[in-house]
């Protein structure tokens, strides 16, 4: 089954490329939207996009997984990344990331079982001073505690 | 031409500007080693192997991406230099396997060069090497191994700006990038083996040429394609008297550094089966071996008394082979119509890159030597298939294919009253000729062919034909003799001199005038179809 | 000290245009459009001694006169929102709570150049800032600040929020714009300059958050008052971000040559929990480490921290205190450089990966004698030779957390695990 984006997308995707002074610099948002879209950025999407970029499916691959945020394979509905970097390890991020393992059952690069959750360990967010911290989906959660860290999981369907 | 006065490790050199360190370097005789930096490339600067110290800059500098200026001073020789190259080659080095025993790149890898000369250290390295995936199938002709390559992205440029298909891709990130295809495409553009050329290390090598060989057991000789009549350069590389592999030679007036692929594997066609190496002559259980001296009679004899003789000569033969055979038949049967076997095919926009739409490496020469003319070989066909001829005598191609306008040729050439043909093996067309002769294939020959452009190139014998066969120009040279026209030559450029001399067009040229890199008829380039 | 970057933080909808207008906002905008040429422009900032914010501290005003004035390309300016420095969340702060004052300031810039696209490229993680940025745009051109025929005068301009999609790399300029271009985050040779062959090959100027944040209040207040505060070669104020283990962790402003010492104790309360101080980081992840003792004399400004063996960089200052694994924060640090590697130029690549498997290796009891030294010489071996400063990035922590704690990483590896007592 071809991959193809729907006609709101496609109006999207036209609108985006006006807005750059050449199309292939609209590569990133439209892989985003690609993402949005298909739910992930496996070979079809791929070469969708490269289709729609007039561009080498090898060439928006090289694109894709050179990025951390885009995803090549399916993830769960809540995307838990853990900041790991100096500052949030000093500020106790080892230990959420133990809580979250112990709690989920999973390691990071993995997704539970009911496609919930993937957990991950991210480099530094921008958020040092509110460490320890994650980011899920599109939300920073900040000067992590267990019991937040508990709340939060259990409010994330 | 701006010149410009640089010193290179203390000695003047006069250059150019606009011209790199690394180019005015290779001009003034300087090698400085690099691995991404290629000339008919993009610059990418990734290697690191070319930094070169320039006075009163505090930090080193890639040569392949700094410009000359007036009074610059480089030092490729300097402390500082040699500790970065070693150091370069540590970092390379780290994760790349020691494959060298089992790696074809052995011998011609610059890893294993540069290291040489500019390291000769052991490893520090004593942490998990990274791994990527070992013999990886790209494409037809191209094999990768991830583990080996040094992420130069030659590969991916040439993909790019040469024949601007852009199948690779360096995928990942950090020490985890590798080169890949998306998915599952393969490498099959019509000059994908070229990657295999420019990989400085065993990363992408050749499945046709794979274990076949260490190179350093190759006797190398210098010639050209005779695969089409853009006449690429060459290098043929042999063992043990068998052709091994094509390599492109440079030649900017004609292929830069490239070949295409059908024109490197060519010669697995052009030389293989089983050899002819004697003479046959038809008697009543069909065809058995005879002496030159008998075949050579019955071919003066055939053609002398043939009503309508034609000679086809294939578009492989050189300019003294052509020169030779029109002398014999203007002799045997005059008014015969000579034509060089030239047929047009369809050029996709990345074959024509490098290949012209023939497979008559040799038609323009041929045309120059009076055989064959436009249109004249298909008109000649026609002629053949209609039974305007009762003799014909073919030399060096087989008429007979596998398509269906070949088997009207047979029966066509079955009716031939007399049909000598002259080939390597016993062809299709061969087998239904009355005499029949050996011959050699281009690897055995040395000679000339022009190019479409006009260009005369010399081939070189890479091999050594069967003691029993004569080479195609003795043979003709035997039968002019025998028809009563004895020519004192004894060597090609003996032929290719006495050419020179009656062909207006290559009047003043020789073989030392041609050299290796050829030398342009009447100083244009003028292209004919 | 007045502020200037941090002036409009803490007020109600600080973000809005109405309550950035109410403050004086756009006013500068405006006085450059109707009053000024661009070389006066570029004078004026120049003569404000204004430095890069993003960590490399070129003179801002220099860099805009590096732009071809008579190039018949088109010119681009972009703000540098991508901050993933290790310890710094000063552009985050900006970008959340007055993203205003950054788009004024970008549009300033742009002016300076003639450039009529402009694109804000903000690292792909932060969507709400993303979103903010946005809205803040829009209200803009709602309100004729950006678009054509700004102010009545033939000057248009576009600007164009961009988000990234995760890589460190993509704060370095160049590799910045190879992103921005729609490809991999990969450095490119220099020469050529951004300022003459940029995006598309075009003229471009990359400036960071900070520094086009503080562009409004100087042409507003002049830059003789910007140049009166900060010291003889690093003028005005600068943000600095403090995480760690740090009683009061923040952002905060402050003028340029402020002593280190008296910044951590007083203004930021000391170092928590009440334990001594083992470590600072002054600028960001890239930086090397400085031993308490060595801040007996460092004030807060570029020379200072320079001559102290380190550099002032975004000014993400990481404090470290005496719980600290030295070998871990080294080997935490390893890895972060390690994973960012764009892994373009041999060095960098092979490099990076190499240190952190040897610090790893040491962090988990399996170092041996000569690993120190052979990762100063790797070190010294990435310095200076590769296609962009990640490079130096990457060598200079490693090198510093070596040097500055030897007998930490020696008690380490002879006793094959850590000898501090650790969080």
């Amino acid at each position: 089954m071809a991959l193809e984006f729907s006609p709101e997308a496609l109006k999207q995707f036209e609108a985006t490329v006006a807005r750059y002074p050449k199309k292939e610099a609209a590569m990133l948002p439209v892989l985003y939207l690609a993402q949005k879209e298909f739910g992930h950025l496996g070979p079809e999407a791929i070469a969708y996009v490269a289709r729609l970029m007039e561009q080498s499916p090898a060439r928006v691959q090289g694109v894709v997984s050179f990025y951390t945020m885009y995803n090549v394979k399916p993830i769960g509905r809540h995307h838990i990344q853990v900041c790991r970097t100096l500052s949030c390890a000093l500020g106790g991020a080892e230990k959420i990331t133990a809580l979250i393992k112990k709690q989920l059952g999973i390691e990071p690069g993995q997704t539970t079982a009911d496609g919930r959750f993937t957990l991950s360990e991210v480099e530094c967010l921008a958020s040092c001073g509110t460490a320890p911290m994650m980011q899920v989906n599109d939300e920073y959660y900040e000067g992590l505690t267990e019991e937040k860290l508990t709340a939060i999981l259990d409010s994330l369907k | 031409m701006d010149p410009v006065k640089i010193t290179i490790d203390g000695k003047e050199v006069v250059t150019a500007k606009g011209k790199t360190v690394i180019q005015a370097a290779a001009e003034a005789g300087v090698a400085i080693p690099h691995y991404c930096y290629h000339s008919k490339l993009s610059i990418a600067g990734n290697c690191r192997m070319c930094l070169v110290e320039i006075e009163k800059m505090p930090k080193l500098q890639i040569a392949c991406n700094t410009q000359v200026a007036e009074g610059m001073g480089v030092l490729t020789q300097s402390p500082k230099v040699l500790a970065v190259r070693k150091a370069v080659l540590e970092f390379l080095l780290i994760n790349h396997p020691v494959d060298c025993p089992i790696c074809d790149q052995a011998g011609e890898c610059q890893l294993q060069n540069y290291y040489m000369e500019h390291n000769r250290e052991a490893s520090r390295f004593e942490v998990g090497k990274q791994h990527d995936r070992k013999k990886t199938i790209f494409g037809p002709n191209v094999i990768f191994d991830g583990e080996r390559c040094i992420k130069c992205t030659r590969c991916v440029r040439f993909c790019q700006e040469i024949t601007k298909t852009d199948e690779l891709a360096v995928i990942n990130r950090g020490d985890h990038s590798t080169i890949a295809l998306f998915n599952d495409q393969v490498l099959d553009n019509p000059l994908s083996a070229n990657v295999v050329d420019i990989c400085p290390v065993g990363a992408l090598t050749d499945r046709d040429f794979r274990f076949k060989v260490r190179v350093w057991y190759l006797q190398k000789t210098p010639s050209v394609c005779p695969g089409c009549s853009t006449g690429c350069n060459i290098s043929v590389e042999a063992y043990q008297n068998r052709i091994a592999r094509f390599k492109p030679r440079i030649n900017e007036a004609v292929n830069s550094h490239w070949i295409c692929d059908e024109g490197r594997y060519c010669f697995h066609e052009l030389t293989g089966g089983e050899r002819l190496t004697t003479p046959m002559i038809r008697q009543e259980g069909g065809l058995v071996p005879a002496t030159w001296e008998n075949a050579l009679q019955a071919v003066l004899a055939g053609l002398r008394s043939a009503k309508a003789a034609a000679g086809i000569l294939s578009g492989r033969s050189t300019n003294e082979e052509t020169f030779l055979f029109a002398k014999l038949m203007k002799k045997l049967a005059p008014s015969s119509p000579l034509e060089v076997c030239y047929q047009e095919r369809e050029l996709s926009e990345t074959q024509k890159v490098l290949m012209s739409p023939d497979r008559a490496p040799n038609f323009r020469g041929a045309r120059d030597m009076g055989v064959g003319s436009n249109g004249g070989y298909e008109s000649l066909l026609q002629k053949l298939l209609t039974g305007d001829f009762s003799a014909a005598y073919v030399v060096g191609e087989e008429l007979i294919g596998a398509n269906g306008a070949g088997e009207r040729l047979r029966a066509a050439l079955q009716k031939l009253s007399f049909l000598v043909v002259q080939d390597i093996r016993l062809s299709e067309t061969a087998k239904l000729a009355h005499v029949v002769l050996p011959a050699t294939h281009f690897g055995e020959k040395e000679g000339t062919y022009t190019n479409r452009k006009g260009r005369v190139q010399k081939l070189n014998a890479a091999v050594i034909a069967p003691e029993s066969v004569l080479q195609d120009w003795q043979t003709f040279l035997r039968l002019l003799d025998l028809a009563g026209e004895k020519l004192s030559y004894s060597t090609p450029s003996q032929i290719f001199q006495a050419l020179a001399g009656e062909v207006a067009l290559y009047r003043g040229i020789s073989y030392a005038t041609i050299g290796d890199q050829g030398i342009q008829l009447g100083g244009g380039g003028v292209e004919q179809s | 000290m007045e502020k200037v970057l941090l002036r409009n933080i803490g007020v109600t909808d600080s973000h809005s245009l109405a309550v950035y207008q109410s403050r004086g906002g756009y006013q500068s905008w405006e006085k450059v459009v109707r009053n000024m040429k661009p070389a006066e422009l570029i004078e004026e900032v120049k003569s404000s001694g204004l430095r890069g914010r993003g960590g490399a501290g070129f003179p801002t005003g220099m860099k805009w006169s590096f732009v071809p004035k008579d190039s018949p390309k088109p010119k681009y300016l972009v703000c540098n929102a991508d901050e993933s420095e290790p310890g710094t969340f000063k552009d985050r702060l900006l970008i959340e709570q007055d993203p205003h004052a950054i788009i004024e300031g970008t549009l300033i810039a742009a002016f300076a150049i003639q450039s009529h696209t402009a694109f804000i490229y903000i690292r792909g993680e932060l969507v709400a800032g993303s979103k903010i940025l946005e809205r803040a745009v829009e209200e803009d051109c709602r309100a004729g600040y950006i678009g054509k025929n700004i102010f009545g005068s033939n000057y248009d301009l576009d600007v164009i929020v961009h988000r990234g999609a995760g890589a460190y790399i993509c704060g370095e300029e160049t590799a910045l714009l190879s992103s921005l271009e729609g490809g991999r985050g990969w450095p490119k040779v220099k020469p050529p300059f951004p300022a003459t062959h940029g995006l598309f090959g075009c003229p471009t100027v990359v400036n960071n958050v900070e520094t086009l944040a503080a562009l409004p209040w100087i042409l507003e207040r002049g830059a003789a008052a910007y140049a009166a505060m900060g010291t003889e070669k690093s003028k005005g104020t600068k943000l600095f971000s403090v995480s760690g283990h740090i009683t009061r962790p923040g952002v905060y402003e402050l003028e340029m040559g402020y002593p280190f010492k008296k910044f951590l104790e007083e203004d930021c309360g000391g170092v928590a929990n009440g334990r001594k101080l083992k470590g600072v980081i002054p600028g960001g992840g890239s930086m090397p480490v400085l031993r308490p003792e060595e801040l007996e004399k460092v004030n807060l400004d570029y020379e200072s921290v320079q001559a102290a063996g380190s550099m002032l960089g975004s000014g993400g200052v990481i404090v470290m205190d005496d719980t600290t694994c030295m070998v871990r924060a080294a080997s935490n640090i390893a890895r972060f450089y390690a994973h960012e590697s764009c892994g373009q130029c041999s060095p960098c690549r092979e490099g990076c990966h190499w240190m952190e498997k040897i610090f790893h290796r040491i962090e988990h009891g399996e170092g041996q004698t000569g690993d120190l030294d052979l990762i100063l010489n790797i070190s010294g071996n990435i310095m200076g030779n590769t296609i962009c400063p990640f490079g130096d990035a990457a060598a200079m922590p490693a090198a510093a957390f070596i040097r500055k704690f030897r007998d930490e990483f020696e008690a380490h590896i002879a006793e094959k695990r850590c000898t501090v007592s650790t969080q």
